[in-house]
């Protein structure tokens, strides 16, 4: 099974210059738990704000997200395969890298992120189909 | 096999059973044609859509004669003709999408002398991948049912197929949503316009939610004969 099959298109992006209360309203407004990072116009270069750096390194240390930048806490580069990849080894590289999810790209372009939740799910279909899981 | 405990030593219930398996595999082969259909943007592809849906009407009718002259216990044949009728919603639905797909021609302003020897229809280009998407996993889903009804004639549990399908149609809700949210910035011309693309999305995104119905059903057939 390939990346692609089983990746989430919904990913949306924040300006590295945004503050992270930008990124906060992002993220709850589209109920969603990670934005990718535009670090220059281009768009070339990339990185991931998550929930837990919003949690852990803003409000946990009380600080104001209204002053911290998303390029303070945002981490680059991001981890990205390429859609043809299987899932097998989408998971490797998970577990490799001890990360939670994993950017997918077509020409250099991000085109969507497998999470732990759809390697679960991607892991059920297969068995389900009587396949290899890994 | 599961079902020998309650066949009868006829042959009816064995073509019933055959019949269901082709029925299914014929939904797979119109999901596919579809599928393939709108990647290659193939007229003829589309059109056979309706024939694979004709197909499976006559197979449809047929398990029904099948089953009310005498086969399986009476008990069950509610269960199974309901079944088969849950099935051939779907092929309806891809026949509508089909027709729809047709139906979406390049508006008059657009330059058609141009636009007519490669690409004389289309969906919106901002959705377009998504829709591919959902019409491949429409395509998946189906083989997961017929995995699921193989499962059953084993015997085997049916959980974790189950779950597969429930899990394949969360995913295509997800798209359904990301596809919903595009569309609404897509200027539209004028009201048809955006009727089709409407019922176009509405009926490949159906797909999922009928094939779980028809995967619920093999569940309750599957403990009505215990």
């Amino acid at each position: 099974m390939k990346v692609q099959e089983f990746m989430t298109t919904n990913i949306k992006f924040v300006d590295a210059e945004e503050s992270a209360y930008d990124a906060i309203e992002k993220m709850v407004d589209r109920r969603i738990r990670s934005l990718v990072v535009r670090f220059n116009k281009k768009n070339i270069e990339h990185g991931v704000i998550t929930a837990r750096d919003v949690v852990f390194k803003v409000l946990a240390k009380g600080l104001d997200p209204k002053k911290i930048r998303v390029s303070d806490i945002a981490s680059k580069p991001i981890l990205s395969i390429e859609q043809s990849m299987s899932i097998k080894e989408a998971a490797a590289l998970m577990e490799r890298s001890n990360i939670a999810r994993i950017f997918v790209e077509k020409s250099k372009n991000i085109i969507g992120v497998i999470s732990m939740v759809d390697l679960m799910d991607a892991s059920l279909i297969m068995r389900a189909r009587g396949e290899n899981v890994f | 096999m599961f079902f020998d405990k309650i066949l009868s030593h006829d042959k009816k219930e064995q073509r019933v059973i055959e019949n269901i398996r082709e029925h299914i595999k014929l939904l797979c082969t119109a999901c596919n044609t579809f599928r393939l259909g709108i990647g290659k943007n193939n007229r003829k592809l589309i059109n056979d859509v309706a024939e694979l849906e004709r197909k499976g009407d006559s197979i449809r009718r047929e398990i029904i004669s099948n089953i009310y002259n005498g086969a399986f216990l009476p008990y069950l044949r509610p269960d199974l003709c309901k079944f088969v009728e849950i099935v051939d919603r779907v092929f309806d639905l891809i026949e509508d999408a089909a027709f729809l797909y047709l139906s979406m021609e390049i508006p008059e302003h657009a330059n058609r002398e141009e636009n007519k020897a490669s690409f004389f229809m289309g969906i919106p280009e901002p959705v377009k991948n998504e829709c591919g998407r959902v019409t491949f996993l429409n395509v998946r889903i189906c083989e997961m049912l017929l995995i699921t009804f193989e499962a059953m004639l084993k015997g085997e549990d049916l959980s974790e197929k189950t779950l597969a399908i429930r899990i394949y149609e969360k995913k295509i809700d997800d798209i359904k949503f990301n596809i919903l949210e595009e569309i609404r910035k897509i200027d539209i011309d004028n009201f048809w316009e955006g009727k089709i693309v409407s019922d176009f999305i509405a009926a490949i995104t159906r797909v999922s939610d009928i094939i779980e119905d028809a995967s619920d059903h093999i569940q309750i057939i599957s403990v009505s004969m215990r």
